[in-house]
This record gives structure tokens, C-alpha cells and sequence, in this order.
């Protein structure tokens, strides 16, 4: 646990600097970051958006039933330097993503790393 | 005698020593983390003990209640275990203001009358201040703990600074950001860009969630008449021209979150600001009787930013790209687009209400003790 990743978006989100024209969304504090999942799903919708992105992906349960799985993103400032694109991904792009869950079960986290259809990595 | 007179003292000595020592060892003093009831632990604000030597930086950061590790500069990064010994270093630069001044409108008069009524610039003179910059800097705490801080703030903001720094240290933090709500005036201080006339400067900046302006009328028409003011989100600004050295009157400023802590609609700044090559050196020096037991004084330095990435240009954003529009607008069950009043449905903002983070943290306080009362484990422990 304490050799988690740190992926600097929660390091952005706890900068509650005052002056600062990065100034964070909101507290990561209802994510888990002592646990990281991984979902592998198809891309329902890819919302490239301050202040922060995020990605619906469905997801089959252990019955096949397809489950949306909310992952939050960063800022665009992030995702740029980053190379993740408005094209990174596409409607129906299966995605592999590994996430600090939220903490109260729902279908939800916020990502540390997304493998996308082509195999590139993101974090 | 005299021997007899030692021994006694000697031995009173050690009987107080002992009574002092006992209740010491018998009970540790409580901290921030383990106090049933932060209100009553006033005496101990002003010890960095009271947060096991942790920085207001590193009180927040524990909401992630994690190990993180050090960065490349070789200071931790932002997250902390929940309760776990900090780092803060006592010393660092003070904040109490270096000028005599008792409000900020004596400061600006006094500084105007040095200048002799400030620099007359035309569009051939007027210091070249193009370009994006990047920095700000203002009231952050730095690396002194939170003692520090208290000591800079009246009573009654004492308090409400430490039941933030508790709440925020559980996970449970108040930001108006989150609400798509104002960064306020000390949002707008992190200035990207000046753009400088001779009459009027504009300094533009742009949050992943909202964009900042303010105009400071430098053309000498002075703030509006009395009769008209009322609080802004960013004031109302002038300024004059001390040669290269904008100096910058704020007042009119709508109490908010921001800054060293909150503060009132009584909130005035005087700011100066000089270009030096590929920086721009500034210093702003607030007043708030309410918030503050004395004027208070931080830097305010930029740097040029030298990106090139048409990407990351500065955008026009707005909080509800991603959350959505306000609950306060609704359609009737006769079609027609209708308002909630406040307290329907999941419209509960109160207008009236100028503390709404004191209100929420109060309620989250309350919640948060029935959960621990209901036997939910505390932060750190689910």
C-alpha cells in the first residue's frame, strides 16, 4: 500500500493552492486510494472537458449484464501533456482501466492507468 | 538553618515538579487528530504540537490517507498518512506586514503621494507586459505549521480555521470549486496575463473550471461613489504608475474562501507589481479587521511562460462541462422551464447564507460524528 502508485492527479487535486490558475475541481478523498481495480470494457462515451474529463465504460458483470463504469479523468492541461486526444478514444473502443475505485461500491473511480484499443498506454 | 532551608526548597521543588509532571504523564495533551472536541483544545492552537508538527498543506493531504512518495525535489508529495508526524518547519518568512499602515486606503494614499500622483504613461512609454505568465504565489502557509496561522487570525476565525483544517484532514473538504462556485477575489490574483494601456490594465487568468478578469482603472477616475458600492467577487481596482511599478487599490471584495484563510466584505488589498526581464515582481499587502489581528504582506511572482503548444493555450472553461447545469432551473409538469425555490428538491443554496462552507462544514461535522457514533470507523479505517 504505501508503494502505490502516485499518478499526480490526486497530487493536483489536493493542491489547494490560492492564486494558482490550476486551482483543483474537488478532494479525491471519496476514491480509495489504498485500492487499485481493473475493469476492461468498451468506451460508452469520451468527455475531453474541464474541469476534468472522465470516460463511461460499460462493463459485463459476472451474469453478462453490462454495468457503466464511471472513470474520472484529469484537466485538459493533464491530458495534453499527457497525449491523451479528443481521438484517444472512440465510441465502442475497448479499454482496459485501472482505477482507485470510489469508496462507497458504486460503479466508479479515478484512473491511474487506461490501456487503449491500440495498446498505448495512458496515465 | 540554612541547610534546612535548601533541603525544604529542594524538596517543595520536587513535590511541584511531581505534581506538574503527573497529570502529564497521565494524559496526553490531545491533537487534532484524536480531540473529541476541537473547540475546547483553544490553548493548544498555537502549538505545532496540536497537529503533530504537520503543515495545513499536509493536514489536507492526509484526506487521501496514503504514503506518497518524495519527489524529484526530495519533499513529499502532497498526500500523508492519516495522523502521521509532518514536516512543517517553523521560521519561514512572516507574514505580518513590514508597512505602517492601518488600512489599505491610507497605504495606497501614502504610496500615491510618493509618487507625486504616480507616472502619466502614454502608449510609447507604458511597460511592455505581453505575453503569458505563469505563477502567483499569495497565502498558502508554505511550510510553517498551522500554529503560525492562528496566531495571524482573530478568535472567532480561529475556529472556523481549525474546524476546516480538522474536517479537510478527514477527508471532508469544502472547496467552491467542487460547487462550480467563485474562487473569489485571492482566485483572481494568479494573474496569466496583464494587458497594460495607459488608462486601464486587464489581467486575465483561466481555472480547468472557471476564468478570472479584473480591470484596474489607472486613467485617475477613482473607485465608484459610495453610494453605489457593494461587495464583487474580485472588487473594484485602481491604480497608478510609480515609474515601471504598477501599484493596484482593491476594494468592494465579497467575503469568500481564499488566501491565509476566509474573509469578510471588509477584505481591502493594495498590490504592486514591476516587470524585472523574464519576471514579474509583485507583493500584495491585505486588510481585514474582522479576519485578521494585523495587516498581512506575501509575494507575488510570475514568470514568462515560454510554451509554444497551441494546446495549451489558455480556454475559456466553465464548471458545468462537466457537472452539469444548476439544480435551480427545472421543468413544471406543465412543460414551462420553472425555478425551485431555495430549499426544494436539490436546490438547498441559501443566498443569504455568507458562510455556506461553515454551514456545510457543521453539518458534515454532525454527520460525521453519527456515523463514528453508529459505529462507522473513522477516517483511515474503512
Amino acid at each position: 500500500m504505501s508503494n502505490m502508485k502516485w499518478t499526480g492527479l490526486a497530487a493536483g487535486a489536493l493542491a489547494l493552492g490560492l492564486a494558482s490558475p490550476a486551482l483543483s475541481h474537488h478532494s479525491h478523498a471519496m476514491f480509495d486510494h489504498t485500492k487499485e481495480v481493473t475493469i476492461t470494457g468498451n468506451v460508452l462515451n469520451f468527455a475531453y472537458v474541464n474541469p476534468h474529463g472522465f470516460l463511461d465504460v460499460a462493463v459485463a458483470d459476472a451474469s453478462g449484464k453490462q454495468v457503466k463504469y464511471w472513470v474520472e479523468m484529469s484537466n485538459l492541461t493533464n491530458m495534453v501533456a499527457r497525449g491523451i486526444t479528443p481521438a484517444t478514444f472512440k465510441k465502442g473502443d475497448k479499454v482496459i482501466v485501472k482505477m482507485h475505485p470510489l469508496k462507497d461500491g458504486r460503479a466508479g473511480g479515478s484512473y491511474t492507468l487506461i490501456t487503449a484499443a491500440d495498446g498505448k498506454h495512458y496515465e | 538553618m540554612r541547610a534546612i532551608i535548601t533541603a525544604t526548597v529542594s524538596i517543595a521543588a520536587l513535590l511541584v515538579g511531581l505534581s506538574l509532571s503527573a497529570p502529564a504523564q497521565a494524559a496526553a495533551a490531545p491533537t487534532i487528530f484524536d480531540t473529541p472536541d476541537f473547540k475546547q483544545d483553544r490553548a493548544l492552537w498555537t502549538s505545532p504540537a496540536y497537529y503533530k508538527n504537520n503543515t495545513a498543506g499536509q493536514l489536507r493531504g492526509m484526506a487521501l490517507d496514503i504514503d506518497a512518495p518524495e519527489d524529484a525535489t526530495g519533499q513529499p508529495a502532497g498526500a500523508r498518512r492519516y495522523g502521521s508526524e509532518g514536516t512543517a518547519k517553523l521560521g519561514g518568512r512572516s507574514l505580518v506586514s513590514p508597512y505602517p499602515f492601518k488600512t489599505a486606503k491610507e497605504h495606497y494614499e501614502a504610496w500615491l503621494k510618493e509618487a507625486n500622483g504616480g507616472t502619466k504613461h502614454t502608449k510609447a512609454t507604458i511597460p511592455d507586459w505581453s505575453g503569458r505568465w505563469d505563477g502567483g504565489g499569495g497565502f498558502g502557509g508554505g511550510q510553517n505549521p498551522p500554529s503560525e496561522t492562528v496566531k495571524l487570525l482573530t478568535p472567532q476565525y480561529q475556529e472556523y480555521y481549525i474546524q476546516e483544517l480538522k474536517a479537510g484532514s478527514e477527508g471532508r473538504i469544502w472547496g467552491a470549486g467542487a460547487f462550480c462556485l467563485p474562487n473569489g477575489f485571492f482566485g483572481s490574483i494568479g494573474a496569466e496575463e496583464f494587458l497594460v494601456t495607459p488608462e486601464k490594465v486587464w489581467t486575465l487568468s483561466s481555472g480547468n473550471g472557471s476564468n478570472s478578469i479584473r480591470w484596474i482603472y489607472t486613467d485617475g477616475s477613482g473607485m465608484t461613489p459610495e453610494a453605489l458600492r457593494f461587495p464583487k467577487w474580485n472588487g473594484e481596482s485602481i491604480g497608478f504608475w510609480n515609474g515601471d511599478t504598477l501599484v493596484v487599490y482593491t476594494n468592494q471584495i465579497r467575503g469568500w474562501k481564499g488566501g491565509i484563510s476566509e474573509y469578510t466584505d471588509a477584505l481591502e488589498a493594495v498590490e504592486k507589481y514591476r516587470r524585472v526581464g523574464d519576471k514579474i515582481e509583485g507583493e500584495i499587502t491585505i486588510y481585514d479587521p474582522n479576519v485578521f489581528v494585523k495587516p498581512l504582506t506575501s509575494r507575488l511572482n510570475f514568470e514568462l511562460n515560454k510554451e509554444t503548444n497551441p494546446a495549451l493555450r489558455p480556454l475559456y472553461n466553465t464548471c458545468t462541462d462537466t457537472n452539469g447545469p444548476s439544480p435551480k432551473v427545472f421543468m413544471d409538469a406543465k412543460g414551462l422551464l420553472n425555478e425551485h425555490l431555495s430549499g426544494e428538491g436539490a436546490y438547498q443554496w441559501d443566498v443569504a447564507d455568507q458562510r455556506p462552507w461553515g454551514t456545510a462544514l457543521t453539518e458534515s461535522d454532525r454527520r460525521y460524528k453519527a456515523y463514528l457514533a453508529a459505529g462507522g470507523k473513522p477516517h483511515g479505517q474503512e
